[in-house]
């Protein structure tokens, strides 16, 4: 139970962190996701009983803000979920470089899946241009040891693989 | 037994099945959500997650909202330390000038010294200034103190001028906050006075729009222009010593004269007079 709540109190400050950073690095054009962040992390950390539902949550609201299309995102973190129980097997994500790398492959398929799935069902393009797309995944990138370690620290017990 | 293990093992699922059922199950939700009319059960969806986002929502806000304010706060101090910068360096500006103007005080102090501002005597006594001058008493001035202030009828008045004290006049009229003074040049004006440096003494009088006279010179007196001119201890009103101008010219009469009578120019234009020093305490004249 303290352990959920730990998930919880993790999950209210990456939607506050999120909100500051999608709002301060809008101003100059780049996309940047702490929540992307923040789920890669979670799954690196927690067994897929609870990795997939908070992935499906942090899509959930991020789709909350959209109007044409309700569950993009959260199918999206979905399949970034999926990926990243995928290669935990082969990474490890102990070390910041392979943090790194992961989130900043997943932002930029992220990006561009998100916009296939918005031009497939919803015929409309939301592509915001190359330099937005790296830019946000390198900054995404940059975060990513940060968040790590923050929720290394917040949810090293009750979650970890190893216990399970 | 042993059937009833099998059962059990095709029962339970593999543990790659196991691991691919659940994101299977999340992403055909995802899936379903998607492709569903956004008015529908999608809009239902909604207003369920709406209350348990829009509170995070509110509080992201609040929380970015309060960082931002954090921020013009944080400017604002830097804008405060700039600014303190900038005062303490008036500040310092500020001393030096005071600094400066304590030794401009200082040097206003003693030149007023050099100038005799202050009577050279030690009498007790008020400044005041002329408040009011009749045009056609034009020898007679009206003081800014009155009986309120010490001052009496028959006080000496004395004045500074070109550094240099003089006798203004008399005091001949006192109300509680007003005093009439009679200049030295009219010709009601009177005092006893005396000759320096030959001791020869006379009774000055004012002499209107004329000159000033003092009569009853000795005869024989070795009176000169530029002679000075002090009231006499015998005086009633006024106290010894105190100048009253120079000899301009010295008239020498008829025989059947008895005494000379020297013209007088008062040290104490009456023109000029802005300012007074009544003299109070001098006892046993008044």
């Amino acid at each position: 139970m303290w352990a959920l709540f730990k998930l919880f109190i993790a999950f209210v400050g990456a939607t506050v962190f999120h909100w500051a950073f999608a709002t301060a690095f809008a101003n100059i054009g780049i996309q940047v996701s702490v929540m992307l962040v923040f789920v890669v992390a979670a799954c690196t950390l927690l067994k897929p009983a609870y990795g997939y539902p908070l992935a499906f949550l942090c899509g959930l609201f991020l789709d909350f803000f959209g109007t044409k299309l309700f569950g993009n995102n959260a199918f999206t973190f979905c399949l970034l979920a999926l990926f990243v129980y995928m290669l935990s097997e082969r990474f490890d994500f102990e070390s910041i470089f392979p943090q790194m790398v992961t989130v900043f492959c997943l932002s930029v398929f992220a990006v561009l899946f998100n916009a296939l799935l918005l031009s497939l069902f919803t015929s409309s393009a939301v592509w915001q241009g190359f330099w937005s797309l790296l830019a946000g995944s390198v900054v995404n990138a940059l975060m990513a040891p940060a968040v790590f370690f923050v929720l290394r620290i917040m949810l090293s017990k009750g979650f970890s693989s190893k216990e399970a | 037994m042993l059937h009833t293990k099998k059962r059990k093992r095709n029962a339970a699922p593999s543990g790659f099945s196991r691991r691919a059922l659940l994101p299977l199950f999340y992403l055909t939700l995802s899936f379903l959500l998607m492709i569903l009319p956004l008015d529908g059960l999608v809009s239902s969806v909604k207003a369920v997650l709406g209350y348990i986002f829009i509170p995070q929502i509110r509080l992201s806000h609040s929380a970015v909202k309060y960082a931002d304010n954090v921020s013009n706060t944080v400017k604002e101090l830097l804008n405060t330390h700039h600014e303190n910068r900038q005062l303490r360096q008036e500040i310092e500006a500020a001393k030096i000038l005071g600094a400066q103007a304590e030794m401009v005080f200082e040097e206003n102090e003693r030149l007023a010294s050099i100038l005799k501002l202050q009577p050279s005597r030690p009498w007790k006594g008020t400044w005041a200034q002329i408040a009011y001058r009749e045009p056609s008493q034009w020898n007679t001035v009206i003081l800014d103190k009155g009986a309120r202030d010490g001052i009496q009828p028959r006080s000496a008045v004395i004045s500074v001028e070109n550094g240099i004290e003089g006798l203004a006049g008399e005091v001949v009229e006192v109300s509680d906050s007003t005093a009439k003074v009679l200049l030295v040049r009219d010709e009601d004006f009177s005092a006893a006075a005396y000759l320096s440096p030959s001791r020869d003494e006379g009774l000055l009088v004012g002499g209107g729009s004329g000159a000033v006279h003092l009569k009853y010179v000795p005869l024989l007196s070795s009176v000169q222009e530029g002679d000075r001119v002090y009231t006499s201890a015998s005086s009633s009103i006024f106290p010894a010593g105190i100048l009253i101008g120079e000899v301009s010219s010295v008239k020498k009469g008829h025989s059947f004269q008895t005494a000379l009578t020297v013209e007088v120019a008062p040290a104490i234009s009456s023109s000029a007079l802005k300012e007074v020093f009544v003299i109070l305490d001098d006892k046993g004249k008044k």
